[in-house]
């Protein structure tokens, strides 16, 4: 082994030994900071205005786009459910046929 | 506590019980403080990191799905957070010579001279240059090199303290130990 390989395992080792023993209790007013973060997320909820700006921006907007699209869309319908079926068929067809110019 | 105890606290917790969160956070409370304080940013208090790891933990409990242990969880929102808080931090000073105190000096030599283990009353010198060196290194080199080396976790469990996969923990680990022997030569041969 790299002699410096060793000498830092076992300064590794020594420090390792040397961690100050740490008291684990938490200070002053931290629980009820945590507490009041808690309920913070429990009351956050899946409701409209908890969500962020961004996404009930773009929920209103995919709103809009439909509602513009629907007055098209009913029309489209509207005019293949009166009209003849075979309307367009015809329409296509007397396109093709060149006008008879002569006399 | 064991797991089913934690997922059963969290299912109290989400009952509205307010008992069982704050057994939750008694019992995570140590090991967050421990990873802090193994991987605290300069210029920045312990106390208020844990307590912005704590709130965090807190306030996202919803996400918890239960996949992974709870400490597990809660370890990555910390490593993560502390990361986060060093990354700003570009200054990783060179440790010479002639910057480690008279104690620290005295172990590289003791190191040098001696192959056996360090006395015990070079402990707290030893780990003060052990902070030095890893001051060097990148914040995530840093933390890794502490789990492994300090802590004495093994790869598994750092895995799934830090929710980095098996072959970037080795290659880091690599290339942090390479990093840390070319500065602790540059030391031993400032000794000699």
């Amino acid at each position: 082994m790299n002699p410096a390989d060793d000498q830092l395992n076992r300064l590794f080792r020594s420090a390792a030994q040397g961690q100050p023993e740490t008291v684990y209790t938490p200070p002053y007013g931290l629980e009820t900071r945590v507490m009041a973060a808690w309920r913070t997320g429990q009351s956050s909820g899946t409701g409209f205005w908890d969500m962020t700006l961004l996404v009930r921006g773009l929920i209103l907007a995919s709103l809009i786009m439909a509602l513009s699209f629907l007055p098209a869309l009913t029309s489209i319908t509207t005019s293949n459910s009166t009209n003849n079926p075979f309307a367009e068929y015809l329409q296509l067809t007397d396109s093709t046929i060149p006008p008879d110019d002569t006399p | 506590m064991t797991d089913a105890e934690v997922l059963e606290c969290l299912a109290r917790g989400r009952e509205g019980d307010e008992k069982a969160i704050l057994e939750l956070f008694h019992y995570m409370y140590p090991h967050v403080t421990k990873l802090v304080q193994a991987n605290l940013p300069a210029r920045e208090s312990a106390e208020d990191l844990v307590q912005q790891v704590c709130i965090k933990v807190m306030s996202h409990l919803q996400q918890f799905s239960g996949k992974v242990p709870f400490l597990h969880w809660v370890s990555r929102i910390a490593v993560n957070t502390c990361l986060n808080q060093i990354r700003h931090e570009k200054r990783r000073p060179e440790v010479r010579l002639a910057d480690l105190s008279e104690d620290e000096a005295t172990v590289v030599e003791h190191l040098a001279v001696s192959p056996g283990e360090l006395d015990a009353s070079d402990r707290v010198a030893s780990k003060e240059l052990v902070d030095k060196l890893l001051g060097t290194l990148k914040p995530a080199d840093r933390l890794l090199m502490r789990l492994m080396y300090l802590e004495g976790h093994h790869l598994d469990e750092i895995a799934n303290l830090t929710g980095w996969n098996r072959s970037l923990i080795k290659v880091r680990a690599f290339r942090a130990r390479a990093q840390l022997r070319r500065r602790y030569s540059l030391l031993m041969k400032e000794s000699l």
